[in-house]
């Protein structure tokens, strides 16, 4: 009896059974943030998981090549020569390969990602050293040439014909035509070299050498200074897409219904522009910008290269040179950790400006 | 309902509009010369085929063409409350955004996005009072009560997002958001037709309802003529961007005078009659680029005569007791044989 009562009860009254430490989880469980962020994890997981077994499964296992390496540069005992690559690889070549992945995850978790096979530091002190000058610049071009594009694309599209619109527009679809590291040489070949338009030499590099760092402002402006050819290439290779999509994707949106009647509402302008045309033809481009900062952190390669810029792209490319196999593994978590990252981001923004988008119910109806 | 039609309660008087759009073959003559005089709580309807002009009509008064849309002629007269006339097509551009909403507003066809779809019903009955200078509390207050009034959950519906909503509940809303600060005239395009015949039902209650509470005059578009029947006072019915008759309901639909009325009449189902009684009109609408000469609808027309070829026919009153107007050189027949 008791048994067939319990159910009919529960069906009665839901609330009233419920702990509400578990309601409060179940709000969790549902919200939009919680199933964006797990999927992210999942993904980064995925992806670390991936990297191991193809470290594992390249051709002249990579750990074997080092072991023998040790053992002739260094005169170690096959054993000690083992014991010192497997933690340069963070696992023991001998182990089960299961075992050697839940011992690689579990040192993973305390952060620690093994060390180089070159010089033999942590690549967590490496890449500590090469993000910011990434970040810093990736980051920098890409504010710039996303809400240059944004303002550019809109502008042309709300005056569309005009001289703006045709200045702009070709302006746009030139660059967008040209890849970045031909920017880029040009930007050496022609600007630093023929015209000597600016001092080439002396912005190469991340600072200048010497200088002390610090939060003091004859270094940030040093910063700054050596930054400008990297971060205008990146503006100059993505605007023009920025301000294409955007002007398209505007036109798009004043051809809606909603900005008809909120322009027969007599909004001002300025509303109109925001609120309403703004807001609504930026939503494709969110998803854009996401992508573009993942292909931004691992594609600055050749820009960083050609400026010597000290960051993630500079030393990956050294690091394939010298075939630094747990250095490459570790700028490869890097840089899905940044795509996973700034796809949560812009998930979480599409969320916040696009209600359709979100899915739990946040709020109490 | 009966309104008193008196010069002195003209609202809204058009005379000889003219409107066109430019097209690379040539102008499109998409409204010619459209008079009439809209009274204080009439509720006109616009009837005909689609391209005839109607919706170009209605958003050219209040300027709010597409860009290659231009008002070519004519002059619009709105008469405000404190008896002022004012021209709505001379009004500057920051005295026609004063104007718009708060003495006319308008229900546009499609409900579904006539909302914008990133922001609540709230921030667009803030927007809309913001930009006419109504504060905030009095537009919640006034919208919350005009939700009532349209059979709507009034808190659901100020804070919900458009897609939270169904069709009909959103055609509600925009019928509510219209009359938020209280115009004289609203202006309707096919409010009905994207909705179902239970929520069509509804809508035309409500606003059947509205009107007797609120008094205000409306311009109503309508392929439905059962609708238009329903709500209006009265008939036009354009032809080629042509009003080609006008007046009182029960006289437009059971005493047409022109073929074109009479036409669109036969064509409509009626519960009454067979199937076999359905006629469309043969043909389709001229070009207006190069509209034909006479009378336009002539080509498609059973009466047509020589003179129809060849001369425009002029506005005749139909009646001597009512003001019903038509512009047909066979007036006679018709009625005849209706």
């Amino acid at each position: 009896m008791s048994a067939l009562s319990t159910p009919s009860k529960i069906l009665d009254s839901p609330e009233h059974d419920t702990p509400d430490i578990m309601k409060r989880l179940q709000r969790i469980w549902r919200s939009y943030i919680f199933r964006v962020v797990m999927q992210g994890i999942l993904t980064i997981l995925a992806v670390i998981t991936f990297t191991f077994f193809l470290i594992r499964l390249m051709p002249g296992n990579p750990v074997e090549i080092k072991m023998t390496q040790l053992m002739l540069s260094q005169n170690l005992t096959m054993d000690e020569a083992r014991a010192m690559a497997s933690t340069m690889f963070n696992y023991d070549p001998n182990e089960p390969v299961f075992q050697q992945y839940l011992n690689y995850m579990a040192k993973l978790l305390q952060g620690d990602l093994g060390r180089s096979i070159v010089s033999e530091t942590p690549i967590t002190t490496l890449i500590a050293g090469y993000l910011p000058w990434t970040l810093f610049s990736v980051g920098m071009g890409l504010l710039i040439s996303f809400v240059l594009g944004v303002t550019l694309g809109i502008l042309t599209a709300y005056w569309r014909g005009g001289i703006l619109d045709n200045v702009v527009t070709a302006i746009a679809s030139v660059l967008y035509g040209i890849p970045d590291y031909v920017i880029a040489l040009l930007l050496i070949m022609i600007g630093g070299v023929q015209l000597k338009l600016f001092p080439l030499a002396e912005m190469l590099g991340g600072s200048t050498p010497g200088i002390e760092a610090g939060f003091r402002l004859d270094y940030i402006l040093d910063l700054l200074f050596h930054a400008i050819l990297p971060v205008s290439t990146y503006v100059m290779a993505t605007v023009g897409g920025w301000i294409l999509t955007m002007k398209s994707s505007t036109l798009a949106t004043l051809g809606e219904d909603y900005i008809t009647v909120a322009r027969a509402r007599g909004l001002p302008e300025s509303r109109l522009l925001t609120a309403y045309v703004g807001r609504n033809a930026m939503l494709p481009l969110i998803t854009r910008l996401a992508i573009s900062v993942g292909i931004a952190v691992s594609g600055s390669v050749i820009i960083e290269f050609l400026f010597s810029y000290p960051g993630l792209g500079l030393n990956l490319s050294r690091a394939i040179g010298q075939r630094d196999y747990t250095v490459m593994q570790g700028i490869f978590l890097v840089t899905t950790i940044a795509v996973v990252t700034s796809n949560i981001f812009a998930d979480l923004m599409l969320g916040w400006l696009d209600p359709r988008i979100r899915l739990g119910k946040e709020e109490g109806e | 309902m009966d309104i008193q039609k008196t010069p002195e309660n003209v609202v809204l008087s058009l005379r000889n509009v003219s409107m066109s759009y430019q097209a690379r073959r040539g102008r499109v003559r998409a409204v010619s010369n459209v008079s009439f005089d809209l009274h204080a709580g009439e509720t006109l309807a616009l009837i005909g085929e689609s391209g005839c002009g109607k919706s170009t009509l209605i958003l050219g008064l209040i300027r709010q063409l597409s860009k290659t849309g231009v008002v070519d002629a004519g002059e619009v007269v709105y008469r405000y409350r404190d008896g002022r006339d004012t021209d709505i097509l001379k009004l500057s551009d920051r005295q026609l955004r004063e104007f718009l909403w708060r003495e006319c507003s308008m229900v546009f066809q499609g409900a579904l996005n006539s909302l914008n779809p990133v922001l609540r019903v709230s921030s667009m009955v803030y927007d809309t009072a913001q930009a006419h200078g109504m504060d905030t509390k009095e537009a919640r207050d006034r919208a919350l009560s005009l939700f009532e009034k349209v059979r709507l959950d009034p808190l659901r519906v100020f804070n919900a997002y458009p897609h939270e909503m169904s069709g009909g509940m959103r055609q509600r809303t925009l019928l509510a958001l219209a009359l938020l600060l209280r115009p004289q005239v609203v202006l309707m395009d096919e409010p009905t037709t994207a909705v179902d015949i239970l929520t069509q039902r509804s809508i035309i209650e409500v606003l059947k309802q509205l009107r007797q509470e609120l008094n205000f005059s409306v311009i109503f578009i309508s392929h439905d003529l059962a609708v238009a029947a329903e709500i209006a006072d009265t008939i036009a019915t354009m032809y080629a961007g042509e009003i080609i008759e006008m007046g009182p309901v029960e006289e437009v639909f059971y005493r047409s005078r022109h073929a074109y009325t009479l036409g669109l009449l036969e064509a409509a189902p009626r519960l009454s009659a067979g199937s076999q009684e359905l006629n469309s009109i043969p043909g389709s609408p001229p070009d207006l680029i190069q509209p034909p000469p006479g009378c336009k609808f002539h080509l498609r027309c059973r009466f047509a005569s020589e003179e129809c070829k060849t001369i425009q026919p002029t506005y005749t009153p139909a009646t001597t007791i009512s003001d019903h107007i038509v512009a047909c050189h066979h007036t006679d027949e018709v009625l005849a044989a209706r």
